[in-house]
């Protein structure tokens, strides 16, 4: 599932924003034609860090929206500082996206 | 009956059951270490705040949540959260009527700003409430969006 | 020219405050049109009506959604799908860029048009699947989503920030522009709506819940990328996606995509949004 990453200048902060094309399933949908309930499928946990050092813990449940958008703001953020993000589902599915601060 | 006090969400509950009451759980899943099982499990905003903060929260203006006044679909309302309170630990995101009102928390460990976005599901017209933990104070706003079913659209 | 036009088109008339007659030129509807708009929107520009219903002073209380929404374009995605089609070479080594002129940079302002050599008229849909076909290709099937709306993306954002300027200029392109014109005044379905009259005649009203959006611009966004479709699993619609829809709702039967009578629809609204901007996806619910 592709996760893309956009970091840019907000005033003195650095603003971080990832989208993932996750289905956020919450587990209470029916399938049309199966009529079985569709499996919970969401994102449960994302990390953001810079430089390998841990910023944001964010914990996401079926309440957030399919292809989820999640954001955050780091201060003090100098060019050339390298910024990942890295997730994990509840079926044990992962996914990340880098960048470097402009 | 069993199921319906496991879903009351007390700290108690063992989160394993929790999980399983709420149907989170299928057979093979693991659960992330440090979701917050039973704080997404709650089933009203009173529960889930406290399973998150401890706390109920006091108003305080300082924190800005920008939202549309009306969503134009309830599966897709983009939020931002954003205060310049101090010394800001962590935000959560409530959708008071949602049947799971935790939408989604981020805990902060130095470097981020009071800042959180993102979009959310809402079933109906519904108050949505940003909780700040700001030096160990619980803090609150709330939005009111509404959701209404178009009839038209395509 | 039938009774129920006649009688649509006085009505416009009267909103205007001026006679329309049927046998106006098109540079007159054009003048009429956005005149049309310009005073049931004064705060709005002619070049902001490439945002479609977000620009009415009606839509205030939704705006936020799609200006959040752009924050991160849910569109970015497919933007890239679009690119990575586009490059992609046939079987014989060629590429869409090679169909044409300037590898199609500034050509969308010009579409659709009336060709008077295969005398028919030709769209951004129609031409990429010619490309396709004269380098030995097989047509794209599904003109509503997927690749022919990534296609039609990628060939449309090329005339990105591009002010429209479709020419009606020869008998064939008049005749062609006179049927869509219409079409679009002409009411259909069950429900007997026309497309002027939800947006003409009520354009910022709601109507079942919904806003109506201003003729004035349809088509400048397409293809556009939907909330509700990407619900679905089917983000991306053209244009001719989008009027089946349209018709289906006031409970008319859906044409084909690319059918005369769209193309011809197509036509008649892409003139009437001369000097607007092309801005391509859009993103709307």
């Amino acid at each position: 599932m592709a996760t893309k990453i956009k970091a840019r200048k907000k005033g003195n902060a650095t603003e971080i924003l990832v989208l993932v094309q996750h289905p956020m399933e919450t587990g209470n949908r029916k399938d049309k034609k199966t009529k079985k309930l569709i499996p919970a499928n969401f994102i449960q946990t994302m990390i953001f860090s810079v430089n390998g050092k841990t910023v944001a813990d964010a914990s996401l449940g079926i309440g957030v929206s399919k292809n989820p958008l999640v954001g955050i703001r780091v201060k003090n953020a100098k060019s050339g500082d390298k910024i990942n993000v890295s997730w994990k589902d509840n079926m044990g599915k992962t996914g990340s996206a880098k960048t470097t601060v402009k | 009956m069993k199921r319906r006090t496991f879903l009351k969400g007390t700290v108690a509950t063992s989160a394993l059951a929790v999980a399983a009451g709420a149907g989170l759980l299928r057979s093979g899943q693991a659960l992330a270490a440090g979701w917050p099982t039973a704080a997404f499990a709650a089933t009203d905003l009173a529960a889930a705040s406290k399973a998150v903060f401890g706390s109920k929260g006091a108003v305080s203006k300082d924190i800005k949540i920008k939202a549309p006044l009306q969503a134009e679909n309830g599966a897709v309302v983009p939020i931002k959260i954003s205060t310049a309170l101090p010394d800001v630990k962590s935000i959560a995101i409530f959708v008071a009527k949602n049947p799971r009102p935790l939408a989604t928390k981020v805990d902060f460990s130095g470097g981020a700003e009071g800042f959180y976005t993102t979009r959310v599901k809402m079933g109906k017209t519904s108050d949505v409430f940003a909780y700040v933990n700001s030096g160990g104070k619980i803090l609150k706003n709330s939005a009111m969006i509404k959701v209404t079913v178009g009839g038209c659209g395509g | 020219m039938n009774k129920k036009l006649i009688l649509v088109l006085a009505g416009l008339g009267i909103a205007l405050g001026a006679p329309i007659t049927a046998s106006a030129t098109p540079q007159d509807d054009l003048k009429q049109f956005q005149a049309y708009y310009k005073k049931r929107f004064p705060t709005v520009p002619l070049e902001a009506y490439k945002d479609g219903v977000n620009v009415l002073p009606q839509y205030a209380d939704q705006v936020e959604n799609w200006r959040l929404l752009m924050e991160f374009p849910p569109y970015d995605e497919e933007v890239d799908k679009a690119e990575k089609l586009w490059n992609t070479p046939f079987a014989n080594g060629k590429t869409y860029a090679s169909c044409f002129k300037n590898g199609a940079k500034g050509l969308a302002v010009g579409y659709p048009f009336y060709d008077t050599k295969s005398k028919q008229v030709r769209t951004v849909v129609g031409d990429i699947n010619e490309c396709r076909v004269r380098n030995g290709e097989k047509p794209i099937k599904n003109l509503k989503y997927g690749d022919m709306a990534r296609l039609a993306i990628a060939f449309k954002m090329r005339s990105n920030g591009k002010k429209m300027a479709v020419k009606i200029d020869s008998p064939g392109a008049i005749a062609a522009y006179e049927k869509g014109k219409q079409f679009y005044w002409a009411r259909r379905g069950q429900l007997n709506f026309s497309c002027a009259g939800c947006h003409v005649q009520n354009a910022g009203n709601t109507v079942r819940g919904n806003v109506l959006g201003a003729g004035l611009g349809h088509g400048v966004g397409f293809p556009v990328y939907r909330t509700k479709w990407a619900l679905k699993g089917k983000p991306l619609g053209t244009l001719h996606r989008r009027y089946g829809g349209c018709n289906k709702q006031v409970r008319a039967k859906p044409l084909k995509p690319q059918s005369d009578a769209y193309k011809n629809l197509e036509l008649y609204e892409a003139y009437m949004n001369t000097g607007i901007p092309i801005e391509v996806p859009s993103q709307r619910m």
